[in-house]
């Protein structure tokens, strides 16, 4: 009986406590603050210095992924042949399959250019069924929003 | 007294519960045979979740197999890195530095906390209170908020390598495991003393689901389960693994065996975990928290290794067989609650149809656990 | 039907077709007024319902730390219409097994029950449909058992066996605590000597009968939830064990029916234990009716959170509580309204016969349900000796 009477003071306590400020907030107009480590879908990354992406599309995440969620192809490097950068192949198509991705963060441990990195976006429902196939744009596109809301720096690892 | 009359004979009803019933945590289906309200025999059916998570591990590579680890018991995630890590570690023959260790165990004890947070909420709802569920989620969504804020992510984390962690852990770590801990401890009061001590609660669960100690250790029954029967078992205490034995805590343990013992237990293992995290952060010692074997292609020479430690639910053993390539042979995994979930046929008999779904809370299984 | 069949039958009998006509004519008149009273108290009922469905969500999410509905509407007032929206639109499913009509007919049996409650509960004394006079009690002791009925043909017809064994959960509990709740009304009729309610109401304007039936409160509140099925006596539609009992195959507009019957009847439980023990609309300052919302909704609110703090009992504990300890209480208040009327005692002899019982149901209570407690203490002392014992 006692216990039921502490019981019934706690959720009487509590209910002023929810009249003053409840500990859930309305989704769209306070979305979550993710922290900054979350990771969320992978993109890729663009190197400001000679305007391409960092990745040579050299296929080491790709062999990595549990899922096998990535597909990469590379091509030759256009500015290696005019010297405006070291890059001997570039990345010609990547795509990423965002429903297998599993947002593990192997690719990004395993890349050895810092080509990919886990970005902050999380939602990316869409409303068909290959909506969140991932092409190079939009990987590329992702990556940069992260570029630039982070101020990400590229390891000196090399 | 019984009449052989079958015009008088009343046959028994057979109640399908599950897959889809709000009380089986997740996909469990229990064939109830009952007459009237009271169980006379159940059927326990699994397997709706399974997922081949033993036989995937064959095709993937050793740091792979860390990602389905996740996977497993999703309640408790850093202890199941834990174990698997420390299985292929032993296969390696390489020990992690302490500061890792030190870490692990933070981060383990840690996601303890909050799998038995949800535990209260879940055995809340089983019993018919609704509210603290959601008090339990505050102290939860804390530690998970923590963990984002370490890891990456909230639940799958893949956080622990093989030989070490992925990344140094923030700067802030020790100010922050340190801000959250009496938060903590004010979260699990606010959810477990509207149900420990509340007599309707302990009119449903005290003498319900009742298991002695010799029949749970028949049973292999193991964590909380085990402990509630009275017998003093935890993996942590007596075969310390990681650096458990640096640390002084207590075992709690129940009399009866019976549901509200084992919801005692693990009320009371909360405050021991925080005990540990106490500990382990003040003594953090510094150091490297990168893998001794760097990026290279993790290839164990052929042999066998059996690892077991203390998750929430109970004893989790990984048994892996290497051939000597980048790819476990054979990887199987003693789950604790597939083991705890074998108890369910002579738990529930002549009991009611009400503490059925009690008793199943208060073993507390996670069906990805059990089906794989 | 039965007018023109009466008047048929008074046509063949008295040839005197005037008096049959003016007969005829005061018939329809009474008729349409009562048809009036009878929809506008509808309405009333289903603006009071929605407000306590708002009420109910918006209470509970604070007392757990939430929002509530927030989007519809300002504080999301408009939410219980985007329920009732959405159930009226919804597909009403029948399961292919059911009993057709009995499933069909027993939501209907539920919310006519429900609302025939309704009929004879003044709000103030001239705002009532018909205010029996001689037979007020009696009629809402007779009227609210019929809801029962439908609980059991809704699990037994929807081939369900949730459903049945719900049902069946549902006439055992509804039965039980139908005898404490008759009992305690019974018990205030002896005491005011009279079965009109605002007789009744009317009485208690120097002290309300919480302070001269104690006990008589209690029986009556907790057999009102229990009858409402709130928790800790939502064993009949338990989420977790039987996944909504009777409910469980309806959907759609069925379904919104029931859910209209049980917050009607929410309702009806709070609104006599107003009328009966805590003086009704008698209070100072604001108008009657204002005073009798309020204190309405103050049980209501109080109901709420009891449903926000306590576990649910299980059947055979929710029996025995009725029968060993809801029953034999209300006999004896009986009985102590009955010497109380009989050898004209002052008014506080009632109150204090009345306490008695309560304390009376008060160790009752604590020893039934505190035994697993008090087991609990004693396993504490054995694990510290037995510690004892180790440490030595």
């Amino acid at each position: 009986m006692l216990s039921t009477v502490k019981g019934m003071i706690q959720t009487l306590s509590s209910t002023f406590r929810g009249l003053r400020g409840p500990v859930t907030k309305l989704y769209p107009e306070n979305p979550t603050v993710v922290q900054n480590r979350f990771m969320g879908f992978p993109g890729l990354t663009w190197d400001k210095n000679v305007d391409e992406p960092f990745c040579t599309g050299c296929m080491v995440c790709i062999r990595n992924c549990p899922t096998q969620c990535m597909t990469a192809t590379m091509k030759d490097n256009p500015k290696f042949a005019d010297e405006s950068s070291k890059r001997r192949k570039i990345v010609d198509e990547f795509e990423i399959n965002l429903n297998r991705c599993i947002l593990c963060g192997i690719c990004v441990n395993v890349c050895n250019f810092d080509a990919i990195v886990m970005t902050h976006e999380h939602e990316e429902s869409g409303i068909s069924r290959d909506g969140s196939r991932m092409n190079l744009s939009g990987l590329l596109e992702i990556g940069g929003r992260y570029q630039t809301q982070t101020g990400w720096q590229p390891s000196s690892k090399d | 007294m019984m009449q052989d009359n079958s015009e008088n004979q009343t046959i028994d009803m057979m109640l399908n519960m599950g897959p889809q019933h709000p009380s089986t945590h997740g996909v469990f289906r229990m064939e109830l045979r009952i007459d009237g309200e009271k169980i006379i025999d159940v059927k326990p059916h699994i397997g709706y979740l399974h997922r081949g998570s033993e036989k995937l591990s064959e095709g993937e590579q050793y740091h792979q197999v860390v990602t389905l680890f996740d996977r497993m018991d999703y309640l408790a995630n850093f202890n199941n890195e834990l174990v698997y890590c420390m299985a292929v570690e032993r296969l390696l023959d390489i020990e992690p530095s302490k500061r890792t260790e030190y870490i692990r165990v933070i981060l383990c004890e840690l996601n303890r906390i909050a799998s038995h947070l949800l535990y209260v909420g879940t055995i809340g709802l089983d019993a018919g209170a609704m509210t603290p569920a959601l008090f339990s989620f505050i102290g939860r969504d804390r530690i998970q908020t923590l963990f984002e804020s370490i890891s990456g992510a909230r639940m799958m984390h893949n956080y622990f390598k093989i030989g070490g962690l992925k990344e140094e852990v923030p700067t802030d770590f020790v100010s922050m495991v340190k801000g959250i801990m009496p938060e903590i401890r004010q979260d699990i009061d606010q959810a477990e003393k509207l149900l420990t001590f509340n007599e309707i609660f302990l009119s449903r669960t005290k003498d319900i689901g009742v298991i002695t100690a010799d029949q749970a250790i028949d049973y292999g029954l193991t964590g909380p389960c085990l402990r509630g029967s009275g017998v003093n078992y935890d993996v942590r205490k007596s075969e310390p693994y990681s650096v458990y034995s640096d640390f002084e805590f207590d075992v709690p343990v129940g009399l009866d065996g019976d549901c509200w013992d084992r919801h005692w237990v693990r009320i009371k293992e909360m405050d021991e975990s925080l005990k540990i995290v106490e500990q382990a952060i003040n003594n953090l010692p510094d150091g490297d928290v990168e893998s001794s074997l760097g990026r290279r292609l993790i290839r164990p020479s052929a042999g066998e290794v059996y690892v077991k430690a203390e998750n929430p639910r109970g004893e989790i053993g990984v048994y892996i067989v290497s051939d000597g390539t980048d790819k476990p042979y054979r990887l199987k995994v003693r789950p604790p609650s597939f083991c705890n979930l074998s108890a369910i046929e002579p738990l529930l008999q002549d009991s009611w149809i009400a503490d059925s779904v009690v008793i199943l809370g208060s073993l507390d299984i996670v069906l990805g656990e059990v089906d794989r | 039907m039965i007018g023109r069949m009466l008047s048929y039958q008074l046509l063949c009998s008295d040839l005197d077709t005037g008096a049959t006509v003016r007969f005829m004519s005061d018939y329809f008149q009474d008729a349409v007024s009562t048809l009036i009273s009878l929809l506008t108290l509808f309405s009333f009922l289903a603006v009071m319902v929605l407000s306590l469905v708002w009420l109910e969500r918006k209470a509970l999410g604070r007392l757990q730390l939430r929002l509530g509905p927030t989007r519809t509407g300002p504080f999301g007032l408009l939410q219980p219409i985007a329920d009732a929206v959405k159930l009226v639109l919804k597909e009403d499913i029948v399961p292919n097994d059911a009993e057709r009509v009995i499933f069909w007919v027993a939501p209907i049996i539920v919310v006519i029950s429900a609302f025939m409650l309704w009929v004879t509960i003044p709000f103030t004394p001239g705002i009532v449909v018909e205010n029996l006079e001689n037979m007020g009690l009696f009629y809402i002791g007779a009227v609210g058992v019929i809801g029962i009925l439908g609980l059991v043909l809704a699990g037994w017809g929807s081939a369900n066996k949730y459903g049945v064994i719900g049902g069946l959960r549902a006439a055992a509990q509804l039965i039980s605590y139908e005898i404490p709740l008759i009992m305690v009304l019974i018990s205030v009729a002896i005491v005011t000597q009279t079965f009109n309610l605002v007789d009744i109401v009317n009485l208690q304007s120097p002290v309300p009968f919480v302070l001269v039936l104690p006990l008589g409160f209690v029986l009556f509140f907790v057999a009102g939830l229990a009858e409402v099925g709130r928790t800790p006596f939502d064993i009949y539609f338990a989420e977790s064990e039987i996944v909504g009992g009777p409910f469980v195959e309806y959907s759609g507009a069925h379904w919104a029916v029931f859910f209209l019957s049980e917050y009607i009847n929410t309702f009806a439980i709070a609104t006599l234990t107003v009328l009966l023990f805590l003086g009704g609309w008698s209070g100072p300052f604001l108008p009657s009716i204002v005073w009798l919302l309020i204190k309405i909704y103050a049980v209501i609110l109080l109901i709420f959170w009891i449903r926000g703090t306590l576990p649910r009992l299980r059947i055979d504990q929710l029996m025995a509580f009725a029968w060993k300890v809801m029953v034999p209480l209300s006999f004896y208040l009986v009985v102590c309204c009955s010497v109380y009327v009989f050898y004209e005692m002052p008014w506080w002899a009632l109150t204090v016969m009345s306490l008695f019982g309560l304390l009376a149901v008060g160790v009752i209570i604590y020893r039934y349900i505190t035994a697993p407690a008090r087991k609990v203490a004693e396993v504490r002392e054995r694990l510290r000796s037995l510690q004892m014992t180790q440490e030595e």
